[in-house]
């Protein structure tokens, strides 16, 4: 059980949030094009290694908030985005 | 029955006033408290305690301890019991285990007649054929040759399982003198403390040491229990360590729990198990009265137990001479004294079903019925490789020892080296404060990065650099097998002899050897064998043991009960505010997701037939439902549906459907305009959750400038549906403050008024069942009286109750699609037939490309309303649509009901698009693999396509 | 000697056991060449599966099988072992269903016993929902002629007596798909088996050699990589190897790998834990699964209880487990058979599992020429192995795509063509 600092709630056991994913840009919906979109829908950078990623503060304070964890140890800094 | 029991020792742990009964193979023993199910019956005689799990051999006493691979039993229900460390309790049923008919007469035996044939997977080489009898006779009656006890599970239940949260800045593993001093030196530095000892007394070796270790031990005792601040948890097992110092410690000495979890996120670790004594690899290893140091010294100065009348010990390193000692003044006759230091050995042990004679490595027979052995340590470091550590071996010291640990993990003890019982505690002590400091720092560090929380009322405590000094590593010689074969892992009946085969067929990894020989995959997951198991390997590859590696310790660090790990099992249902009523009413009931609701109250189909006659109630409350405020929630709609929301006028309601980024339908709903800036939004049961957290997720992280409030009343709003055509008649007794005609209060429109009484009831006319209908939004503390009101005031009208079964055949007779059972994992806008709702020229929706993408294709599957030709037969939901001639798969029935407004079966299905036109025939294939045939229908709906009866 | 080596039968360990001779080796340590025809990444069930069938099926044996650790070390040694073909989809059946094939003549076929156990398997209903989808799977495994039926709680009961299939548990049994010919095989077996095929007919099995990079020329992005370009071969920890065809059979580090060939990939990576209780005397006849409750159990003949689960919900690389998954597996078990509370659980593990949108591999071409994937196997990947190694050796040896494998092409995820196995595959056990 690792512990995911949220910016309101303090450091709290990941188990009262959600991992939402690595953190993906959103093409612009009317003018991208279909490649653009599935690869937004799809294509990750997956790395093994420092990855900027969304949680959600599920039993908190509700908020969305992304940090810095590393998915060869899970290491965990604030992140640039939050 | 013969009685080993010595005189009164200084050290034992019994009590000797006491005298508890249990019963061995069904004969009646006794023994004291303090005594385990192991001491007592070796202090009465018995010597055989199992048998090997392949070969059968009599097994007994090794280790007498936790980790002691003979002394598996089964003690009434449980299974696998530790006799070496549980400790006797009054009235215990003790049986040996995987013995037929008896411990004494085995028949598995007879697997020695053959065991020169059952090498080393020797099951991968034969039975390949015929492939009949390895399934219908080789296979199962390598089944019954399984290890282990009986589970009960017939009769056994849950039973009274708990846990715990702790948060201990230190935590210690192992109560011995360096996990104690730790805990002292920790607690004084002002750190809370958890001690966690696996036995249920403190001391570690102390315990069994001679009078000056049994003072120390006594003046530590005394310290650990008089400071504040240390939380002493004996009869305990740190079982893992895991990601950010999340500690799992299961209790066994609760006085409810017979397990309990105790969940500790621990700002130091202390990792202090001492050692565990390793075995030797000789010919007859495994013969009972071959016994390590350890043993025979728990034996005596624990239990009063003389292991033996004549003994040979081989001799490596102090605890072996400490033996020899120990059993002079137990009154066994030492026959000799094998020093390994000067390169003695013993080569074998012989005997039947105990030890007669030993042969010494310079050709001695000597007759014994004790060998004794002391070569060596693991290290116990599965709590370190769960930290990451890799452990190193050391041939001076022959052991392992911890390379790199995270700051939060410390080893003090004999895992981090060799010294007096005064360089143990002052290195525990060090390691102690040092564990202490950094908690420190961890806690305040915690309590300013949290908002809100009380300011840490002292600074920050400096960092200490570690300047302990660090443990030496003895010299001791690397005795892990003798010139002779023998057993390397007991508890898997696997022998050097194996291991040596194995790395001659190409498993010479660790890892490999491990998976083809079963070596360390027993219940002591290899805290006995991993060590002597690198060793032959190194020694049949020609390496250095340094080169090896080990395998990889998971966790647990000890077996855990299910029912530890299962604590309480706590899984709420959601009820609402009815709930009881329907229950106490005839509610046959329904799981649904979070939800436990009334599926029907005895007969579905008269129930639905009364809402198309007259009218119906229903409770709807897990219809998700979140209130939305804010001057943009328009926008936030016109986001998260494929249709358009902002000239919804005040006191309108509308359907809208969402889909996913992907295109793929994903929830629906009404969603109701209350006032200028205050809308309801109504999702889907199951997407109730999903739907919520997704609205935060974009009004957050996309749109942050958008001005939203979303609240979820899904609980606070009891939600009654009023439908039929008497629905109008029945409301306007009931309801003050809104008029309900049809011109003043039309279909898709949304009303605020007072319902029996109860105001702010929200009231929006909207069909489901396909009849006039009122949802009654009600605050759920006023539900059970408006429930009641509705069918007490309408009882002349026919007003009865209906569940979920008669809405759905009511919905299903009317087409409306249901997301996830009329659409699935792939299903896009165009297949559910929203064409007509979806907009595709918004400059942004969600989804919006593959909506777009979606409309242009023309080989999507199709949503149609289906009628088998045959109207008395009603195809099951998940039928498949075939083509007439073959299997080719070209649909499928998604729901089928018989209607009882039509008489007939109706049904919607998603087909391939050429079958999509009114008046196709299709082939359905019923579950018993008859054909019929079925028309697909102009609308979805088979009863009131034109929505007459809704609008009136 | 039999065409895979030395040929194992009982009247060999009759004769090596009274000789005491020694056994000879399953495999070698073989000098890696400069040049291959084809290197497969990845000496797992997959990578040593395609090795096997383009030296048998093609007799293409100039061949690498390249891993940075030992054979099947990662998730071939990892997973729970079961194997059934019971899919959702029409694409999905016949492709597992040519695995069990292959897998019910494996014995024979590899002269290695791997222990197929074809002792049944259910897939537990707790909800009406789920039913349906149960349904769903029998009706179209019934036209496809997989043996594969919906029965009640009673027959539940009769079939796996342990099970708890009273009406008022928290999560009552109303029903279980049940698949006869689905069970257990023992995994590490299967890869020996294909491991020394292998070998013998000539493949090289590299242990130990990690792939740091894979050598490109002409594509769009740097180093000449990315789509457009081909492959020339692979910078190992033990030197270059040039080679035609490259093939990624790495599950969780697959995008890592591919990656080095400029080829994104729709894949997060996931651990999926399992564990093992101590022996006890058998009791657990089929392989149960329910998908509400994320749990899989079979017992194996050695008298262990195998559990696994659903992958982890947060994406990682570490493989060390958590607490909180065996606490949900006990309970979710204790549900289901709430009498074996006092067994114990003895060790978990977990190893990484190559998660796709669709839970659907990705198998064959890439835009790279020379390079191919058969990746995305996310927690089926063991269940697949012969028939993956199978199709992709067709597709090397020929250049075509396998038939069996043309729905799970890379360019679905640009198509949008996903393939629809999500509905059934919330446990894919």
């Amino acid at each position: 059980m690792i512990v995911v600092p949220c910016p309101n709630c303090g450091p709290r056991n990941s188990s009262d949030l959600r991992n939402a994913g690595e953190l993906v840009s959103r093409p612009d919906p009317d003018t991208a094009s279909l490649t653009e979109w599935r690869s937004y829908l799809y294509l990750r950078e997956n790395p093994a290694g420092w990855v900027t990623e969304t949680w959600y503060c599920r039993t908190g304070c509700r908020r969305y908030f992304t940090i810095e964890r590393n998915t060869a140890t899970n290491e965990i800094r604030d992140s640039e985005n939050s | 029955m013969s009685s080993n029991r010595l005189p009164i020792r200084g050290g034992e742990l019994l009590d000797r006033s006491t005298n508890l009964s249990f019963t061995w193979n069904g004969r009646a023993y006794s023994g004291h408290e303090g005594d385990t199910i192991a001491s007592a019956l070796a202090a009465a005689g018995v010597e055989i305690f199992s048998r090997g799990m392949k070969y059968h051999r009599r097994r007994g006493i090794l280790t007498a301890n936790h980790w002691d691979p003979n002394l598996s039993v089964q003690v009434g229900d449980e299974p696998n019991v530790r006799a070496g460390s549980r400790r006797l309790v009054d009235g215990m049923q003790v049986s040996a285990q995987n013995v037929w008919p008896s411990l004494r007469w085995d028949l598995g035996a007879v697997n020695r007649l053959v065991g020169r044939y059952l090498s080393a997977g020797f099951y991968y080489k034969t039975f390949m054929r015929p492939q009949f009898l390895w399934h219908n006779l080789y296979q199962r009656v390598l089944r019954k040759f399984a290890p282990g006890g009986r589970v009960h599970w017939k009769t056994g239940t849950h039973g009274e399982y708990d846990k715990r949260y702790a948060h201990p800045d230190v935590l210690v593993a192992g109560g011995g003198p360096a996990g104690m001093a730790a805990a002292l030196s920790a607690a004084e530095a002002g750190a809370s403390v958890m001690l966690v000892e696996q036995e249920p007394e403190l001391g570690g070796h102390l315990r069994w040491g001679g009078p000056d270790d049994l003072a120390v031990l006594a003046d530590l005792n005394r310290a650990v229990h008089s400071t504040p601040g240390i939380e002493v948890l004996c009869d305990s097992i740190v079982t893992g360590r895991y990601d950010h110092n999340w500690v799992a410690v299961v209790q066994r000495n609760h006085e409810i729990a017979p397990e309990r979890l105790i969940k500790a996120r621990v700002g130091s670790l202390i990792v202090a198990p001492g050692l565990v004594e390793r075995p030797y690899v000789f010919a007859g290893n495994d013969l009972p009265g071959v016994m390590l140091a350890g043993a025979v010294r728990r034996l005596i100065n624990l239990w009063a137990v003389k292991p033996g009348n004549r003994a040979v010990v081989l001799s490596a390193n102090s605890e072996g001479d400490a033996a020899v000692a120990d059993l002079e003044s137990a009154g066994v006759e030492v026959v000799a004294v094998l020093d390994a230091r000067a390169g003695e050995d013993v080569v074998g042990a012989r005997g039947r079903g105990r030890v007669t004679s030993v042969q010494t490595g310079d050709g001695r027979t000597l007759k014994a019925d004790l060998l004794v052995t002391a070569t060596g340590w693991t290290a116990p470091t599965s709590l370190l490789n769960m930290a990451g550590d890799r452990p190193v071996y050391d041939r001076i010291a022959a052991r392992y020892f911890p390379q790199s640990l995270p700051d939060n993990v410390l080893v003090t003890g004999g895992i981090a080296g060799d010294g007096s019982t005064t360089e143990l505690t002052a290195h525990g002590r060090e390691t102690g404060s040092l564990a202490a400091q950094r908690a420190l720092r961890l806690r305040h560090d915690r309590l300013t990065q949290t908002p809100r929380s009380a300011t840490p009322d002292s600074a920050l405590p400096a960092a200490i650099a570690d300047n302990r000094i660090p443990l030496r590593r003895s010299p001791h010689p690397e005795c892990y097998r003798s010139t002779t074969h023998g057993l390397v892992d007991y508890s898997e009946d696997v022998s050097s002899k194996d291991l040596i085969q194995a790395t001659g067929e190409g498993f010479d990894s660790i890892e490999l050897m491990k998976r083809y020989t079963t070596v360390t995959m027993g219940p002591g997951q290899g805290k006995l064998e991993t060590v002597n198991a690198a060793a032959v390997l190194a020694e049949a590859r020609a390496v250095e043991m340094a080169d090896i590696g080990t395998t990889v310790w998971r966790p647990p660090f000890s077996p855990v009960s299910l029912g530890a790990l299962a604590g309480r099992i706590f899984e709420p249902v959601r009820r609402s505010a009815l709930q009881n009523w329907h229950e106490t009413n005839g509610a046959t009931n329904l799981l649904a997701g979070q939800w436990v609701r009334p599926d029907h109250y005895g007969d579905p189909m008269t129930e639905a037939s009364n809402v198309r006659e007259n009218v119906g109630i229903i409770d709807v409350t897990p219809l998700g439902k979140l209130d939305l405020r804010g001057p943009d929630v328009a926008n936030l709609l016109d986001l998260v549906y494929v249709n358009r929301w902002q000239k919804l006028e005040v006191g309108r309601v509308r359907y809208g459907a969402m889909v996913a980024e992907d295109g793929v339908v994903s929830d629906d709903g009404v969603t109701g305009r209350l006032a200028d800036s205050h809308y309801l939004m109504t999702t889907t049961s199951s997407g109730a959750a999903a739907v919520w957290e997704m609205l935060e997720d974009w009004l957050q992280t996309y749109r942050p400038d958008w001005e939203v409030h979303v609240t979820p009343v899904t609980g606070g709003l009891t939600s009654i549906n009023v439908a039929g055509p008497r629905s109008r008649e029945l409301l306007e007794r009931l309801v003050e403050n809104v008029d309900l005609s049809a011109g003043a209060f039309p279909y898709f429109s949304v009303r605020t008024g007072t319902v029996s009484g109860v105001q702010d009831c929200i009231i929006w006319r909207i069909g489901f069942t396909g009849e006039l209908s009122y949802e009654l939004h009600v605050p759920s503390g006023h539900a059970l009286h408006v429930w009641e009101s509705l069918l007490s005031n309408g009882s002349d009208l026919g007003v009865a109750p209906f569940g979920i079964e008669a809405q759905r055949i009511l919905r299903l007779e009317k087409g409306h699609y249901i997301v996830g059972q009329d659409t699935d994992g792939l299903s896009k806008a165009s297949t559910a037939g929203l064409g007509g709702l979806v907009k595709l020229d918004k400059a942004d929706t969600i989804g919006l490309p593959e909506l777009r993408a979606a409309f242009e294709r023309t080989d999507l599957p199709v949503l149609v309303g289906l009628q088998p030709d045959d109207p008395m037969i009603v195809p099951d939901e998940a039928c498949q649509i075939v083509e007439a001639g073959s299997n080719e798969i070209l649909g499928r029935v998604t729901s089928s009901r018989m209607s009882p407004t039509l008489g007939r079966s109706v049904c919607l299905a998603q087909v391939d698009p050429s079958l999509a036109s009114a008046g196709t025939a299709v082939t359905v294939q019923l579950v018993d693999g008859r054909r019929i045939t079925a028309t697909v229908q102009e609308h979805h709906a088979h009863v009131d396509p034109e929505g007459a009866r809704q609008r009136v | 000697m039999s065409r895979h080596g030395y040929r194992y039968s009982a009247g060999k360990l009759l004769r090596h056991g009274l000789t005491r001779g020694a056994w000879p080796r399953m495999w070698n340590r073989p000098e890696r060449r400069d040049s291959y025809d084809v290197v497969i990444i990845g000496g797992g069930l997959h990578g040593l599966a395609t090795a096997y069938y383009l030296a048998q099926n093609h007799g293409i044996t100039n061949v690498a099988v390249v891993d940075k650790g030992y054979l099947g070390g990662g998730g071939s040694g990892r997973n729970t072992a079961i194997v059934r073909s019971n899919y959702l989809t029409p694409e999905g059946v016949a492709f597992y269903d040519r695995s069990l094939h292959l897998y019910n003549t494996m014995a024979a076929d590899l002269n290695l016993n791997v222990m197929l156990s074809r002792r049944g398997h259910l897939t537990l209903a707790h909800t009406d929902s789920a039913l349906r989808t149960m349904n769903w799977r029998a009706e179209v495994n019934k036209l496809l002629d997989i043996d594969s039926a919906v029965i009640g709680p009673a027959e539940v009961k009769r079939l796996t007596p342990s099970l708890d299939v009273s009406p008022n548990t928290r999560y009552p049994i109303l029903g279980a798909l049940y698949h006869p010919p689905g069970g257990i095989v023992r995994h590490d077996a299967v890869v020996w088996g294909y491991a020394r095929a292998a070998d013998h007919l000539g493949v090289h099995l590299l242990q130990e050699t990690e792939v740091l990079d894979i050598i490109c020329d002409g594509g769009d992005g740097p180093d000449g990589k990315g789509p457009g370009g081909r492959v020339t071969g692979v910078r190992t920890s033990r030197g270059d190897i040039s080679s035609p065809v490259v093939v990624n059979c790495t599950a969780g580090w697959a995008s890592l790998i591919s990656n080095m060939a400029g080829v994104p990939l729709a894949i997060t990576t996931h651990p999926l834990q399992a564990a093992v209780t101590e022996p006890c005397k058998v009791f657990l006849p089929t392989v149960v699964v329910s998908g509400s409750l994320h749990v899989y159990v079979s017992q194996t003949d050695r008298g262990e209880l195998v559990f696994g689960a659903s992958v982890d919900p947060v994406g990682t690389y570490r493989v060390n487990g958590t607490l909180e998954f065996t606490e949900e597996l006990a309970g979710h078990v204790l549900e289901l058979m709430p009498g074996i509370s006092k067994m114990r659980l003895m060790r978990q593990w977990s190893g990484l599992c190559d998660m796709t949108p669709d839970y659907s591999p990705i198998m064959g071409h890439t835009p790279v020429e020379g390079y191919l994937v058969d990746v995305g196997w996310g927690t089926y990947g063991f269940k697949a192995g012969p028939v993956a190694g199978e199709t992709m050796a067709e597709t090397i040896a020929t250049g075509r795509t396998a038939e069996l494998i043309a729905a799970f092409t890379i360019d679905r995820f640009t198509d949008g063509d996903l393939v629809g196995e999500k509905g059934a595959a919330a446990v894919g056990h």
